[in-house]
C-alpha cells in the first residue's frame, strides 16, 4: 500500500459546483420499519466528481438512506433517479448493474472464500466457460483490481478469514469499485459507511488518495464517517442528518466541527418529557463501583462508581464500547481488566444467573433477539428472571406465577387479554414492558437498561420514562444507553461519555444544569 | 388485515399440531380393527399397552431433550448397556442363592447410576466444550453400542433361579399391565419436573429463546446438564424394562429405540427446534407408534417395512408442525 499521489492535486473549484451533471437524486424518501419513521422525507442530489460527506448522529437516519440507495432496504415512498432516469433497484446487484456500489459497515466479505472469489462474487460467468470457472483469469483480474486501488500486495488467492480488519476493508472497496467499474461507461457511484473506523492512520491516508482519485475521473463518492475531521478534509460538500431528515447542505469549505455538532444534535425535548422535575438527588451509599475495567480490544481503563437513587447515562456512538460495558456489567461477558464491586464486595460474574444473584439484572437491546421468548406466554415471560423467589422447596406453582403476572400487568398496564397469551402477540411497547416487568420482578437493585425505549411508540416511551424515575425512587440504581442523546442526558443525574472504548468525559447532570448535547456529541465524535 | 391472517396460520397450524397424533391414532385404530376384529380384543390390548411401557419411559426423558432444541442420539445405547447390566448383575446372585427382589433392586440401582452418568457426561461436553448435541450424542452412541457389546457379546438370558426378579413386569389388572403404570407414574414424575420445578421452566424459556434466557439470568448451562442427565436415566430404565420384559439380555436391543423415541416425540407435537410441546402429547405420540408397530404385526406386514412407514412418519411430522413463517429461520 504505497502512497501514492496520482490525483491527489486534482482541483475542484466550488465555483463550478452546479455545472456539473447531476448523477443522483433522491427526492422526499420515507422509511417506516414497523412503528418506527426511520426516514422522514429525505432528499440528496449529487454531482459527478463530487465527494459528499453525511453526517448525523447514530438513528439519524443515514445508514439507511444508504440501504435504500443500494437496494439493500425498500422505500416506504419517494423516487430515486439515476443518470435522469428512474431508478428502483430490487437489490445490491441491481444496483451495482446501474452503477452504485457500496462498502457496508458490516463487512459483507465471506471470509470462507478467497480474496479473489469475494472479488467476484456474483460475477463469476464472466470467468466461465460452459460453467466451468477459469481460476487462473479470475486471480489475474483480482490482482490487477486489487492494485487498482493500491492494494496490490494482497494476495488474492488467499482466505479473507487469514486477513485483519482493514486489509478486508481494502478489499471490500476494491471489490465495488471493480464492480460498478464494470457495469456501465456511465459515471459511478460509490457509497462508503464507515470505512475509516477499522483502518490505521496510514490506510486511511491511502483510502482518501483513491476516493480522490475516483472523484478525478468523474465518479461520485458518498463518505459516511462518525469522524469530523475527516469529513472535513476530504469531502467537497456535507449532508448533516438528525431524526430521519436532512436539515441542510453545506460547502466544506464553509463548515467547521462545531457548525456541524449544532446541526446534528436533535432538538432538545423540554424537562417536563423527561419528568425532571422526579429527577433526586442520589444516595451517599455506593451500589456498584467499576474501577479501571477492560475487555481486550473492545473497552478499556472505564472507571465510576453508581450510588443508591442515580441514573447514570453512558453516551457514544455505535462501536464505542458502550454495549459491551453493558454485557460485562451484568456478567455476560468476563472483563479481562479491571475489577468490579457490589455494594462493596468484590464480585467477578460468571454469567448472567451469577449476576442475577447479585441483584444485578440487564434490559438487553435487542428486543426480539434477547429479550422475549416467543414461545412463552406473558406470565412465563414475566417469572423466568424470578423463579426462585417465587419457588417454594424448588417448586413453582402455576397461581404463583400468574399472580404475579397480573400484579404487574395492572400496575405497567399492560395492554393484553390475559397473563396466558403468547407474549409476541403484543405490541413493541406492551413487549417492552413485559421485560421491564420481569427485572423488576427480580428484585434486583442495579439495572442495566440498554436502549429502554427502543422501537416504542411515543406513549409507551413517556409511560418507561415514568417507570425509571419510579425505580430510582425506590431506591434502586440505573445505568442507562438512552435511544437519543436527548434521553439520555434527560433522564441521567449524571452521564458519562465513551469514544473508541474509553470514557472521553463526564457531566453531571442536575435537574437545573443539564449539559448541552453539543458537548457531549463533541466527545463523542 | 395481514396480521390477522398470520395469527389464524398459527392458530391452524398449532392446532394441527395438537391434534395431528390423536387423530391419527383413531384413524390407526379404527384402519388396524377393521383388518381384523381382534385387534382392540383384550388380549392384543394388554400387549400393546405392555409393550409400549419402555418407549413412554424414554421418550418421556427425550421430550426435555427436544425441548431444549437438542437431542440425544445415544439413548438406545445407554438403554443396550443398563440393559445387558441389569441381566449381568441378576445372575451375579444366582449362584450366591440371593432374594431375586434384591438382587433386581441393586441391578435398578445400578442402571440407573450408570444412565445418570452417562448423561452427565453427554450434557458437559456438549455444554463445556461447545459440541453439538447431534454430533456429541452421536459419539457416544457408538462407544456405548460398543460397550454393551464388550459387557456381553451374545444375548444372554435371566437364570432360571432368579427369574422371580422379572416377574413384576407380568402383573396385570384389567388391560393395564404393572409396566405400564409404572411408566404412566414416571411420566407423571417428567411432567411435574418440566412444568413445577423452577428449572423445568427454564426448559421452555432455553429452547424458545436461549440470549434471551441467558441474560434473563436464567442458568442455561447448569439446566441443559440436568436435562442431558436425567434423560440417560430414562434410557437406563428404559434398558432395565427391557431385561424385564425379555427375561433377557441383548447388547443391541436399545438400537431400534431411538428413532422410534424420536417418532414418539415428534407425533406427540414437540418443536424439534425446541421451546414447544410437552410430555402430555408423547404419550398420546407413543400409543401412536405403539399401534402402528402392533398393527402392522397384527396384519402381518413384513418387519422390513416397518421402518420405512416409521420414517415416512417421522418426517411427516415434523414437516407439517415446523414453523417456517419466522423470518430468517436458519435449519442446520
Amino acid at each position: 500500500m504505497s502512497g501514492q499521489t496520482v490525483g491527489a492535486n486534482c482541483v475542484r473549484p466550488n465555483t463550478i459546483q452546479n455545472e456539473r451533471k447531476l448523477i443522483f437524486s433522491a427526492k422526499d424518501i420515507h422509511k417506516h420499519y414497523g412503528a418506527t419513521h426511520a426516514l422522514k422525507g429525505a432528499g440528496i442530489d449529487i454531482r459527478e466528481g463530487e465527494i459528499i460527506g453525511l453526517v448525523g448522529e447514530n438513528g439519524a437516519g443515514k445508514s439507511t438512506l444508504l440501504k435504500i440507495i443500494i437496494g439493500a432496504e425498500e422505500p416506504s415512498s419517494g423516487s430515486l433517479t439515476m443518470h435522469g432516469k428512474l431508478y428502483s433497484p430490487r437489490n445490491p446487484m441491481d444496483a451495482n448493474r446501474a452503477g452504485v456500489g457500496m462498502v457496508f459497515q458490516e463487512q459483507s466479505l465471506i471470509v470462507s472464500l478467497t480474496v479473489g472469489q469475494n472479488l467476484f462474487f456474483g460475477h463469476e460467468r464472466e470467468f466461465s466457460k460452459f460453467r466451468v470457472i477459469n481460476w487462473k483469469k479470475l486471480y489475474k483480474e483480482a490482482a490487477s483490481a486489487l492494485a487498482d486501488v493500491g492494494a496490490g500486495g494482497i494476495n488474492p488467492r488467499k482466505k479473507v478469514s487469514d486477513l485483519n480488519f482493514a486489509t478486508r476493508q481494502m478489499i471490500e472497496i476494491a471489490k465495488v469499485i471493480n464492480v460498478t467499474k464494470g457495469a456501465s461507461g456511465e459515471k459511478c457511484l460509490i457509497l462508503l459507511d464507515e470505512p475509516t473506523s477499522v483502518l490505521s492512520e496510514h490506510e486511511t491516508r491511502n483510502l482518501f488518495e483513491q476516493m480522490k482519485k475516483i472523484a478525478a475521473k468523474g465518479h461520485a463518492v458518498v463518505f459516511v464517517s462518525h469522524r469530523l475531521d475527516e469529513v472535513l478534509e476530504i469531502t467537497d460538500r456535507v449532508y448533516v442528518y438528525k431524526d430521519g431528515e436532512g436539515v441542510g447542505d453545506l460547502l466544506t469549505p464553509e463548515a467547521t466541527e462545531s457548525k456541524l455538532y449544532e446541526m446534528m444534535v436533535g432538538r432538545t425535548a423540554s424537562g417536563e418529557y423527561y419528568q425532571v422535575n422526579r429527577q433526586r438527588e442520589a444516595q451517599e451509599e455506593i451500589m456498584l463501583e467499576v474501577k479501571d475495567l477492560g475487555l481486550s480490544g473492545v473497552f478499556k481503563h472505564v472507571s465510576f462508581q453508581l450510588r443508591r437513587g442515580e441514573i447514570l447515562g453512558v453516551c457514544g456512538v455505535v462501536g464505542s464500547g458502550k454495549e459491551e460495558l453493558c454485557e460485562v456489567i451484568c456478567g455476560d461477558e468476563k472483563p479481562t481488566s479491571g475489577e468490579m464491586y457490589i455494594k462493596g464486595k468484590k464480585v467477578v460474574f460468571s454469567s448472567p444467573a451469577h449476576g442475577l444473584r447479585e441483584k444485578v439484572i440487564m434490559i438487553p437491546k435487542e428486543r426480539l433477539a434477547q429479550g422475549i421468548i416467543r414461545t412463552l406466554s406473558i406470565e412465563d415471560n414475566i417469572a423466568i428472571s424470578s423463579l426462585k423467589i417465587l419457588s417454594r422447596n424448588k417448586f413453582v406453582t402455576v397461581k404463583s406465577v400468574r399472580k404475579q403476572a397480573l400484579e404487574w400487568i395492572s400496575r405497567l398496564r399492560i395492554k393484553t387479554r390475559g397473563p396466558r397469551e403468547l407474549l409476541m402477540r403484543l405490541s413493541g411497547g406492551n413487549q417492552q414492558k413485559v421485560v421491564f416487568s420481569r427485572a423488576l420482578a427480580s428484585k434486583c437493585d442495579i439495572l442495566v437498561l440498554n436502549h429502554p425505549t427502543r422501537g416504542v411508540d411515543v406513549g409507551a416511551k413517556e409511560e418507561i420514562y415514568t417507570l425509571i424515575r419510579g425505580m430510582v425512587t425506590e431506591g434502586k440504581a440505573v445505568i442507562l444507553l438512552g435511544d437519543t442523546l436527548d434521553e439520555c442526558i434527560g433522564m441521567s443525574s449524571r452521564v458519562i461519555v465513551m469514544k473508541d472504548g474509553l470514557v472521553t468525559g463526564e457531566f453531571a447532570a442536575p435537574p437545573d444544569g443539564k449539559p448541552g448535547q453539543v458537548d457531549v456529541v463533541s466527545l463523542m465524535m | 388485515m395481514s396480521k390477522l391472517k398470520m395469527l389464524s396460520k398459527i392458530n391452524i397450524r398449532d392446532n394441527i399440531i395438537r391434534y395431528f397424533s390423536f387423530s391419527t391414532l383413531i384413524i390407526l385404530l379404527i384402519f388396524f380393527s377393521s383388518q381384523h376384529v381382534n385387534f382392540l380384543g383384550t388380549a392384543n390390548l394388554r400387549t400393546l399397552l405392555s409393550d409400549s411401557a419402555p418407549l413412554l419411559i424414554m421418550a418421556a426423558g427425550m421430550t426435555s431433550v427436544l425441548l431444549l432444541g437438542s437431542i440425544d442420539l445415544s439413548m438406545g445405547s445407554v438403554c443396550s448397556v443398563a440393559n445387558v447390566i441389569t441381566v449381568m448383575i441378576i445372575n451375579q446372585f444366582a449362584p450366591r442363592g440371593a432374594s431375586p427382589g434384591l438382587a433386581a433392586i441393586i441391578a435398578l440401582v445400578a442402571s440407573i447410576a450408570f444412565g445418570a452418568a452417562s448423561g452427565l457426561l453427554l450434557g458437559t461436553v456438549h455444554v463445556k466444550f461447545k459440541v453439538p448435541s447431534f454430533i456429541a450424542s452421536l459419539g457416544f452412541m457408538s462407544m456405548w453400542q460398543s460397550a454393551a457389546l464388550l459387557i456381553t457379546p451374545a444375548p444372554v438370558s435371566i437364570a432360571r433361579v432368579m427369574r422371580d426378579s422379572v416377574e413384576w413386569y407380568r402383573v396385570v389388572f384389567g388391560v393395564a399391565g404393572l409396566p405400564l403404570i409404572l411408566a404412566m407414574g414416571w411420566v407423571a414424575v417428567v411432567f411435574a419436573f418440566q412444568k413445577k420445578l423452577a428449572l423445568g421452566r427454564a426448559i421452555y424459556a432455553i429452547g424458545g429463546n436461549e440470549r434471551a434466557a441467558r441474560i434473563a439470568g436464567l442458568s442455561v448451562d447448569r439446566t441443559k446438564i440436568t436435562v442431558f442427565a436425567v434423560n440417560g436415566v430414562c434410557a437406563a430404565l428404559g434398558g432395565f424394562f427391557l431385561a424385564a420384559k425379555l427375561r433377557s439380555s441383548a447388547p443391541t436391543v436399545g438400537d431400534p429405540f431411538t428413532l422410534l423415541i424420536v417418532a414418539s416425540v415428534a407425533l406427540g407435537g414437540t418443536s424439534l427446534i425446541g421451546g414447544r410441546g410437552g410430555v402430555l402429547g408423547t404419550v398420546l405420540g407413543v400409543f401412536t407408534v405403539a399401534v402402528i408397530e402392533n398393527g402392522m404385526n397384527f396384519i402381518g406386514v413384513d418387519p422390513y417395512w416397518q421402518s420405512i412407514v416409521f420414517g415416512l412418519f417421522i418426517l411427516a411430522a415434523v414437516a407439517i408442525s415446523i414453523d417456517r413463517s419466522a423470518r430468517g429461520l436458519v435449519v442446520k
